[in-house]
């Protein structure tokens, strides 16, 4: 019988990590036809994204992409990518992810019986709130709808707001009724989550990072035979070259869908207001120095560099 | 072959007297060890996750509770006093009050069972001794009963939530206009019906009347302003004004009503007790109150009344997740749907067999298993063809309302048969001529999506600016 | 003894269900009230949601509370009811069988690798244990009611539906 890959991811298929995976699919199928099987499940249907790098352990599920944030207790070192203003473009992202830094950060997850097969881009994370948000004392006593991760609490303490953790099938409905003041994502999510709807502005901030990890358990990566595993590992390696491509497009899309919408109001930072917020987040990295290590937050900035 | 044996299993052991949740927890399980080779090991950590990872399920529980403390708490006595007073007098108004009662016990429940339950227990021996015919009145509550599940608050709303992500405050606000239409629709039948039968009215009781069992029912009413007015006045989400109402409503029954709990008989005022000895007793007795109250026989018995029906309603969810899981796994649903696919059906058509399946499933099983199971299959088409999420949740809601009155799984024929202490045979057939009525809206409500539609992107177009 | 287990078993069924309501009833106060989040309050009420639906499982077998469908049995001669009455147990029993089974092995994978819950500073194996706990409590309820058929207390398995427990709700309503 055919190896059966199971791809599980909890987004739609037309999304970029969708298509990626899809892309994925074709790539093998076409390539290793008869040998290897690959079953998309979009959406959750099999497992949330708590839950499915638990079943990729048992060996139940072989591929999964999810948010770096969800893999903070399998490494807390990936956090660094949270830390506000600590990259300045895509470019430097991809300098990091693709250096000695980010691929030891996808290595080191093998203690835990993960292998990190690559990083894929969602985009900037941008501010969104119910009323404009130009310099950081705007967002003062604001109520923001954070993931879970220590950092993005610090983050929005440094501003003096309140965090709150909201599962995200609420998130739109608390925004709505302005229970929740504000929140933060990227464009693409922004847009297809339709918060745009309900955020009358949104800041530009271009303040974080939200990718992703695509990840397959040590057991089941090891598993694969010598004759199959490079074409497998080529296939992926093109399919993230390709999602990141679309996610990049799509971002700059939903960003003028958005615009075009009418639905809010673009909020553009001079260089002085961002530096502002810069100044009064940039403290957050200092609070996780010792947690992360001061290696790796060294290592990203210089990422900037462009060496 | 997967499907058949899993849906095979699943009769059998359903027929054999198992646990609805066992059955389908049994069925899944032994269809993924024959057919599958997803481990034991993830079988369990999908049930894990079906317990312990959607946050809109924990809503029910709190609605649960809040309809302990509802209808020990004397509130739905309340709440049939005052809709008598408004409409009583009118010919068949007994009746339209019941029904009435069922909408305002329905605008705080979640339930369809529970508001007969609460409700018909007390008016359908009212509609006897005031001349009405039995098997009209059982007919007309059993009915009237299952609008507890399309008048926001409701259990099946947030199943239908949970399982295809949409907003389920979007679903709460979509139900209103088609419960409010449906509660008219069965008041206008019964007018024509009395004006037909020559069915007893009673007097009018006075203004002054109406408005003292006004006041009296405001505690209860009050929670419909709570839960709606927490949801869409930005206080809170639907499962967090489920909570809320949950305390709200132990407060107002041990605290407000004293109808159980330590404070039970021990008036506000005492005859001839000057105002301000009033207050002052009445403070020290609640600061008192309120520890004795955890300790309290009768609170702790609706608690626990609550958990235990919580429980089983929430094991047959895991458990009908996992069901769900296994379809999933092998792709069952996406087989379906491509095949309805293929069939090259426009939407009237696709409604039309939704609306056939979900009938014929209604007939079997419990509505929350039902949700579970079809709306991951029905979802992903729907938004092919062009049908709003929210509008095929409140088709597979009406669906499900149908359900509660189909033999031989219906659980307000089982609750009538229950109260009027006749047999399934008898309920079945009083409850027959309403169920056409619910039938006709289920067209109505199936072809006009405004119906439905309209409240939530009215509110969306206030908001969203 | 047994009376003070069974104290205990409805005093935490009580408890979990009272802890959650007050845990989110909470939130929304310190949220809408005081402009606070209480960062870790949404894992907690999810996994204390766990344990009442877990642990509360077997309760709700000693109690009758799950709902069967038992319109075909009652159709059969009592010997028979009895027969597959006991068939029925020794089915749920395989039930709770696999369940532990996959259970242990989930947990002890869970302990391997040593995860930590996502907002709470607790193993995440020790949160999940209920569910190994909950099926073997489990299996010890329908153990009993497998005894007390055979001892000829019962014929059939005191399922009873969602009707019956509304309907109790409803007469204490209506007694005043
Ligand atoms: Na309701
Ligand atoms: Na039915």
């Amino acid at each position: 019988a055919p190896i059966e890959i199971k791809f599980s991811h909890v987004v739609a298929e037309n999304t970029p990590k969708g298509k990626m995976a899809t892309k994925f699919k074709e790539l093998v199928e076409q390539r290793l036809s008869g040998k290897v099987v690959v079953k998309v499940f979009p959406n959750a249907q099999l497992f949330g994204d708590d839950k499915v790098l638990e079943a990729m352990l048992l060996g139940d599920v072989q591929l999964a992409a999810p948010a770096l944030s969800k893999i903070k207790k399998y490494n807390k070192q990936v956090q660094v990518f949270d830390l506000p203003f600590l990259f300045d473009d895509m470019a430097a992202i991809d300098r990091f992810q693709q250096g000695p830094e980010g691929k030891k950060l996808l290595k080191s997850l093998e203690k835990r019986g993960l292998v990190g097969l690559g990083y894929l881009h969602n985009g900037f994370k941008q501010l969104s709130a119910s009323s404009p948000l130009k310099v950081p004392g705007d967002a003062k006593g604001k109520k923001f709808r954070i993931m879970a991760s220590d950092v993005l609490v610090e983050q929005f303490r440094a501003v003096s707001a309140n965090p709150v953790k909201k599962p995200f099938a609420e998130v739109f409905t608390l925004l709505q009724t302005k229970a929740i003041d504000g929140q933060e994502n990227t464009w693409s999510n922004m847009y297809s989550k339709k918060f745009y709807e309900v955020q009358p502005y949104i800041t530009e901030s271009n303040h974080g990072v939200l990718d992703y990890v695509v990840l397959s358990s040590k057991e089941f990566w090891l598993s694969l035979p010598a004759d199959i595993r490079p074409t497998v590992e080529k296939a992926l390696q093109e399919a993230i070259v390709y999602g990141n491509q679309v996610a990049l497009a799509k971002d700059q899309e939903d960003k003028q869908a958005i615009i075009a919408s009418k639905r809010s109001q673009v909020v553009t930072l001079t260089p002085e207001e961002r530096q502002q917020w810069v100044d009064a987040m940039k403290p957050v990295w200092k609070k996780f120095e010792v947690e992360l290590g001061k290696d790796l937050i060294q290592a990203a900035i210089s990422a900037n560099q462009g060496k | 072959m997967t499907t058949v044996a899993l849906f095979t299993l699943l009769f059998l052991f359903m027929l054999l007297g198992m646990p609805v949740a066992v059955a389908l927890g049994l069925s899944s399980v032994l269809t993924i060890l024959f057919f599958s080779d997803v481990s034991l090991a993830t079988i369990a950590l999908k049930l894990f996750e079906s317990t312990s990872h959607h946050y809109t399920l924990l809503a029910i529980p709190f609605f649960i509770l809040s309809s302990g403390f509802l209808s020990t708490g004397g509130v739905a006595r309340r709440l049939i006093d005052f809709a008598l007073a408004g409409i009583g007098h009118i010919r068949g108004g007994l009746a339209m009050a019941s029904v009435l009662a069922c909408m305002l016990f329905a605008a705080v429940s979640g339930s369809s069972p529970a508001t007969v339950a609460a409700i018909g227990s007390i008016v359908i021996a009212g509609m006897v001794r005031a001349g009405y015919p039995e098997k009209f009145a059982a007919g007309v509550i059993a009915n009237a009963g299952t609008l507890g599940i399309l008048i926001p608050p409701s259990i099946v709303m947030l199943v239908y939530a949970a399982a295809t992500e949409v907003s389920a405050a979007k679903m709460f606000m979509a139900g209103l206009i088609p419960g409010l239409l449906m509660g008219g629709i069965l008041l206008v039948a019964i007018y024509i019906v009395a004006r037909i039968k020559k069915l007893p009215a009673q007097t009018f009781p006075g203004f002054k009347q109406l408005t003292i069992s006004a006041i009296k029912a405001t505690g209860g009413l009050f929670l419909i302003v709570i839960v709606l007015g927490a949801i869409y006045g930005g206080i809170a989400s639907p499962t967090e004004a489920a909570a809320v109402a949950a305390i709200y409503a132990f407060l107002i029954a041990v605290f407000g009503y004293r109808d159980i709990g330590p404070l039970k008989n021990c008036p506000w005022r005492n005859p001839d007790e000057s105002i301000i000895k009033a207050i002052a007793r009445n403070c020290w007795q609640m600061a008192l109150a309120l520890p004795k109250s955890v300790v309290d026989v009768e609170v702790k018995k609706v608690v626990l009344e609550a958990a235990k029906v919580s429980v089983m309603l929430l094991f047959i969810i895991a458990n009908a997740m996992l069901f769900a899981y296994v379809l999933t796994n092998e792709q069952i649903p996406h087989a379906i749907a491509q095949t309805i696919v293929e069939w090259g059906l426009p939407a009237w058509g696709f409604l039309i067999v939704v609306n056939i399946l979900l009938l014929i499933a209604g007939n079997f099983m419990e509505p929350s298993a039902i949700l579970l199971i079809m709306a991951p299959i029905l979802f992903p088409i729907a938004i092919q063809l062009g049908i709003d999420p929210i509008h095929l949740g409140i088709i597979m809601v009406v669906n499900m309302e149908i359900g509660m009155l189909t033999p031989p799984v219906g659980l307000n024929l089982f609750v009538t048969a229950g109260i009027t202490k006749q047999s399934m045979g008898w309920v079945i057939k009083a409850a027959l001529p309403w169920l056409m009525l619910l039938l006709g809206f289920l067209i109505l409500i199936t072809y006009i999506p405004s119906i439905s539609l309209f409240l939530p992107e009215y509110i969306d177009k206030l908001q969203g600016y | 003894m047994f009376q003070w287990l069974n104290k205990l078993e409805v005093a935490i069924l009580c408890l979990l269900l009272v802890s959650m309501t007050l845990l989110v009833f909470i939130e929304v106060v310190m949220r809408f009230g005081f402009n606070q989040g209480l960062i870790w309050a949404e894992e907690a009420t999810l996994y204390l949601g766990a344990w009442l639906v877990l642990f509360g499982a077997s309760y709700g077998v000693k109690t009758g509370a799950h709902i069967g469908v038992d319109a075909f049995v009652k159709t059969l001669p009592s010997l028979y009811q009895r027969l597959v009455a006991l068939l029925t147990i020794a089915l749920c029993l395989v039930y709770c069988g696999l369940f532990i089974y996959g259970g242990w092995i989930y947990l002890s994978k869970l302990k391997m690798i040593g995860l930590e819950m996502e907002d709470l500073p607790i193993p995440k194996w020790q949160a999940t244990s209920i569910l190994v706990i909950g099926f073997i409590l489990l299996a010890i309820r329908f153990i009993q009611a497998a005894i007390q058929l055979i001892k000829g207390e019962t014929n059939t398995l005191q399922f009873a539906n969602e009707a019956k427990e509304s309907m109790s709700l409803a007469k204490e309503g209506s007694k005043d």
